[in-house]
């Protein structure tokens, strides 16, 4: 079931390739495709939805689906899930979902750019998924390549030039990740990418400056595609220039790729290294989240904007993740609870940042400009946008009621009781995250409407529809969370060492 | 499951008057109508006390129990709400929905605060009314100063709201619980930690030196906005949180002295504010900070049950003056208090805000009067200074109370003494709304009953001993002299300015130079550093890598360029080698060399054409690169084991 939810979109998306040219041009076709591409996308969700039901959060990997690929050098092709990549695959389905069915502009190459994100969504599920370190990194490589030519063919603006500076930065990061996976292959003992297996084997103790070297290769693959300050420039032009949907995924869905790979492989194979440099990384992500959040202030880009507001989320996570990670013992409830935030941030995030840069999109497709001091009182013509737009910048800054929060007060709570100055550090940072979206609320939707705007349109109804479903999904995580923070739990909760 | 009633009823009257958007007249009955129905409920949950518990997780549990102080709160929030939201219903034209259904939503939100019972959800609750009071100040969205003034409002409580995080972690991680009892079983760093963040928060929202200045922001709203804002809910959250929470953080040393000075000084700052203001909304609205100043000194003194009867009190009394001044600016056309007097004009509307201003003057035999009598003699119980210190804070709100009436509604004299012309006369709804409030002041006179004081007791805690009679006298003469006072400043025509030059009147009216303060110290700086961070992030952080990239161009331009000079080279060498062997060794089997020699020459010469092609710049071309370095990679791996 797993393996199909990862193939059917790859298979659907070499089935688009090959599409005879005849049935997609004329009229309408361009719609037909995006249809068919949605109606598509939607299997994995059911797919990943029914193993959510027969999830039974044992705390071990369920529903694991393996055969052997490369048997002498231990590499197979293993799936499953456990109570971190369950909710992480279906956010990336529901978020594949809704920015297949939003409108973009097309530029009249329908089939290569719905085979594109059709293809992205498997490699993408694919990913958190995979229980093998081959795989997984077969995955992360691949989800590269799909995504520079979705920014670069149907991007604006300098598309290519931010393009190629999202790859090859990204790329760069791929270097050290494969080392780091090969130097901790050499080390297992009998040889194994199988996942499961090295964290049972924890193969290398700390310690060592082979494991420094080790850890430090994995730790920048992962940083630079998180993003954490310093490492983040790559992300601002990508974001502007990629188009709407696509910014979606690249927020909602990659950037989720790095935070994940530094819980399921990092801290899992390697507790005793992180444990050992668990404040400095707690150092870096609280100048994430003050640094993004204040560089995120004086944005007047929208699309800047809100890019600077993930470096900022992407801060919480990593500063729940040292939190969880730190070797302080009695404080197991604490870490756990810190471990659940992170875990909720990066499906919230995904939610939420995956909806505003829709909403950008869309803005974007209205009134040709990211500017937001072009804009103001768009209330009067846009309700439907204005409404759901402040629902998401109200989640992004974490307002109770909404998901944001929930993952927010967890992450903080679990970070006071192990570095309580730090954690009043990074408070400050929801403050500032405050300030910049009631601005950006004030400046796009309140005041009075310049007169060029007289007739701006409100969103049409599969907009509506798409923001719609992941408001809901926003405000229920905000509300009863306990679904999902079960299912959380079952990993967190036995990762911590918690009996 | 009961205690959610209170909340769902308003929740679902909001939901309502959204769905019934387009008939005028049942939106205004379903509003008014869930707020009666909503007052009968929590009347009922008074006397029942339900909990209600709703979990998130193992770790996480919303409890809510309508207990202590609160049974008063459920009540007296919608008892409250009723009549304002039926004078907005008949005042407020544009956006008259919206406005409707987000006050019904903030009042559910305000019974969520006032029944939790710990820390998530009252951080839930907390959050919900200070987001719901920036779209009911921002109301009137088209005027962009609005929104502004809203985000300022909302940025002060959320700063302060970060002091509820602070609590809420330190009792987690304290107790392994969020639960209110929990504090009680903390250690002492930890308590003091949680009472920090607990005043620091209540203070926020209670507009407490130094966050006061909101307040005034907050008056950008319509002006039942206000009156629902500053009587019962959300600046009262701050000294019910106080009353509801002392009890358990009274060990730490230093917090209830905290909690006094706190009080006192924005008592006194806020009555000279309230004093000298110009304008009317404002002036109230000082008077607010200064009534909760009082509140937060009674807490300090040690006697929440004081401080939790002038909370009932004043809910009812301001939001009477602030119906009553919203009639007088839509009457008048003006806020400003040198333009109005309109007691010749609107005589009844008149005589009702006489009765407000008389409660906040703290005039017996009104509850208000009573309940300052408790905050005097616990402020004198506690030590002399502090006594004084609330006299004085008595004879302010007395002297702001005269002066606000009779410049607002006093009667004007000389030429043009019927007061402006065209005025805009009240309906009959506004009327019976202030008439609502005015009953409500009237009838809390009933504390000075005998046997009153025990029930304040039973649900609020101890009240504080009567205290020696020249203390009771000593703050009814100083209410005689206030009165006198401002009396005599009217005749002589110096109420409104009180002899002062317009400049310091201007500066001290806005806070005593305090949104100035925090300006340059606060918010000009933040705004300050985070452009340089963002300049910092584009010219230097940004700057790096691009150096970086360009160095890295450079160098693969010069290595490629020795690179294929020396591969040419080697190619060559190779071949020459091959070739030579191959001459030198005539006798071998001619074909065979030859075909491997061409052979890999042919492969070099090739490697070396790829090479040159990597700077070809095409990105897929360097993914294909790369995979096939990966195969190299695991195949040498492989060979290795």
């Amino acid at each position: 079931m797993l393996t199909a939810a990862i193939f059917v979109p790859i298979i659907a998306s070499v089935g688009f390739a090959i599409l005879p040219r005849g049935r997609t041009a004329g009229p309408g076709a361009e719609r037909r495709v995006q249809v068919l591409a949605t109606v598509i996308s939607a299997l994995p969700l059911v797919l990943v939805a029914a193993s959510w039901l027969g999830f039974r959060g044992t705390g071990a990997f369920e529903q694991v689906e393996a055969v052997d690929w490369i048997p002498t050098l231990g590499i197979g092709y293993r799936v499953g899930v456990d109570g971190l990549s369950l909710p992480l695959a279906a956010m990336t389905a529901v978020v594949f979902v809704v920015a297949i069915a939003f409108p973009v502009d097309l530029r009249g190459r329908p089939v290569p750019y719905f085979a594109l994100m059709l293809f992205l969504e498997g490699i993408s599920i694919g990913l958190f998924l995979a229980l093998d370190l081959f795989l997984f990194f077969v995955f992360w490589d691949v989800s590269l390549v799909a995504m520079y030519f979705l920014i670069g063919a149907w991007g604006h603006g300098d598309a290519q030039r931010s393009a190629l500076k999202f790859f090859l930065y990204t790329f760069a990061g791929s270097l050290p990740l494969l080392l780091a996976i090969l130097g901790l292959y050499l080390v297992t003992e009998p040889r194994t990418f199988d996942m499961a297996q090295i964290i049972r084997q924890q193969p290398l103790p700390a310690g060592s400056p082979y494991a420094i070297l080790v850890f430090i290769g994995f730790f920048i693959g992962f940083a630079i595609k998180t993003p954490l300050v310093p490492v983040h420039t790559w992300l601002p032009p990508a974001h502007v220039d990629a188009p709407g949907p696509a910014s979606a995924i690249l927020a909602g869905v990659l950037l989720k790729m790095g935070t994940y790979g530094f819980v399921r492989i990092l801290m899992a194979m390697m507790p005793d290294t992180w444990a050992q440099l668990s404040l400095p990384i707690a150092i870096l992500a609280v100048v994430a989240i003050v640094y993004g959040a204040l560089v995120a202030l004086a944005q007047t880009n929208l699309k800047r904007a809100i890019a600077y507001t993930s470096v900022n989320h992407m801060g919480y996570v990593i500063l729940g993740l040292a939190v969880a990670g730190a070797a302080v013992t009695g404080q197991e409830a604490a870490r756990a609870i810190a471990l659940t935030g992170a875990t909720v941030e990066m499906v919230a995030h995904g939610l939420i940042t995956g909806g505003l840069f829709l909403v950008s999109g869309a803005i974007l497709a209205r009134g040709g400009t990211y500017e937001m001091d072009e804009y103001g009182g768009l209330l009067t013509r846009a309700r439907s946008l204005t409404g759901l737009t402040a629902v998401l910048a109200f989640a992004s800054l974490g307002l109770p009621g909404l998901a944001g929060f929930v993952a927010e007060i967890q992450v903080f709570v679990g970070t006071l009781a192990i570095y309580p100055v730090l954690a009043g550090v990074g408070l400050l940072g929801i403050v500032i995250t405050a300030a910049l979206f009631l601005r950006m609320l004030q400046k796009l939707f309140l005041g009075s409407l310049p007169e060029r705007w007289r007739s701006f349109p409100d969103l049409t109804r599969v907009e509506t529809a798409g923001l719609g479903l992941l408001v809901f999904l926003v405000v229920l995580i905000g509300v009863a969370p306990a679904w999902l923070l079960g299912v959380v739990d079952s990993f967190a909760g036995p990762f911590v060492g918690r009996p | 499951m009961n205690a959610l009633l209170p909340l769902v009823v308003p929740a679902l009257g909001a939901v309502l008057v959204v769905v019934l958007r387009a008939h005028a007249r049942a939106v205004a009955g379903v509003a008014v109508l869930a707020l009666v129905v909503t007052i009968g409920v929590g009347a009922w949950v008074a006397t029942t006390e339900p909990t209600f518990a709703w979990q998130w997780s193992r770790l996480i549990e919303l409890r809510l129990a309508v207990e202590g102080f609160g049974r008063v709160m459920i009540v007296l929030v919608p008892l409250v709400a009723t009549p304002i939201v039926a004078y907005a219903a008949v005042t407020e034209d544009e956006g008259r929905v919206r406005l409707l259904g987000l006050m019904l939503a903030f009042v559910a939100a305000m019974l969520l605060l006032v029944s939790a019972s710990d820390f998530v959800t009252l951080l839930v609750a907390w959050e919900l009314v200070g987001a719901l009071s920036w779209a009911l100040i921002g109301h009137g969205w088209r005027d962009p100063d609005n929104p502004r003034a809203a985000a300022a409002a909302f940025l002060t409580t959320r700063l302060g709201d970060l002091g509820l995080y602070l609590a809420a972690g330190t009792t987690f991680a304290a107790s392994g619980s969020f639960a209110f009892e929990a504090v009680g079983g903390t250690d002492g760093t930890a308590r003091g930690i949680i009472a920090a963040g607990v005043l620091l928060a209540a203070a926020a929202k209670s507009a407490q030196v130094p966050f006061s200045p909101w307040l005034f922001a907050a008056m950008a709203g319509p002006t039942p906005v206000s009156a629902l804002l500053h009587s019962a809910t959300l600046v009262a959250a701050g000294a019910f949180l106080l009353i509801r929470l002392s009890p358990v953080l009274e060990p730490v040393g230093w917090f209830l002295p905290a909690v006094a000075v706190v009080g006192l000084v924005t008592a006194l700052a806020g009555g000279i504010v309230a004093t000298v203001q110009t304008h009317a909304k404002r002036a109230l609205a000082a008077s607010t900070s200064a009534q909760y100043g009082l509140m937060f000194a009674a807490v300090g003194a040690g006697f929440p049950a004081a401080a939790a009867a002038q909370l009932v009190a004043h809910a009812a009394f301001k939001s009477l003056l602030f119906l009553g001044a919203g009639v007088a600016i839509h009457a008048g056309g003006t806020g400003r208090l040198g333009g109005l007097r309109l007691g010749r004009a609107l005589p009844r509307i008149a005589l009702l805000s006489w009765i407000g201003a008389l409660a906040l003057a703290a005039v017996p035999p009104l509850g208000a009067a009573w309940s300052k009598e408790q905050i005097l003699a616990g402020a004198a119980d506690a030590s002399a200074w502090f006594g004084a210190a609330v006299l004085a804070a008595g004879f302010l709100s007395a002297l702001y109370a005269a002066r606000y009436q009779l410049l607002a509604y006093g009667r004007a004299e000389g030429p043009g003494a019927d007061g402006p012309q065209g005025l805009h006369a009240p309906g009959r709804v506004a009327t019976g709304s202030m008439a609502v409030l005015a009953t409500v002041t009237v009838g809390l006179s009933l504390l000075w009953l005998p046997g009153a004081a025990a029930l304040v007791e039973e649900v609020a805690g101890p009240l504080p001993p009567a205290g020696p009679p020249g203390e009771t006298a000593a703050a009814l003469l100083l209410v005689a002299v206030a009165f006198w006072l401002a009396f005599l400043l009217r005749r002589r025509s110096h109420l409104l300015t009180l002899g002062l030059a317009p400049a310091a009147q201007d500066a001290a009216g806005d806070w005593l130079g305090l949104p100035a303060a925090t300006g340059a110290l606060v918010v000009r700086p933040s705004l300050r550093l985070s452009r340089l961070l963002r300049l910092l992030d584009e010219r230097v952080v940004d700057a790096g890598v691009r150096r970086t990239a360009a160095l890295g161009e450079t160098v693969s331009r010069l290595f490629s360029r020795r690179l294929e000079r020396m591969i040419d080279g080697a190619v060559g060498l190779v071949a020459r080698g091959w070739l030579s062997t191959a001459a030198a060794s005539r006798i071998a089997d001619d074909a065979g060399v030859d075909a491997t020699v061409e052979a890999i020459g042919q492969g070099v010469g090739l490697a070396g054409h790829q090479s040159r092609r990597l700077q070809t710049g095409l990105s897929h071309e360097y993914f294909v690169v790369m995979a096939v370095g990966l195969a190299a990679v695991v195949a040498i791996l492989a060979t290795a084991r």
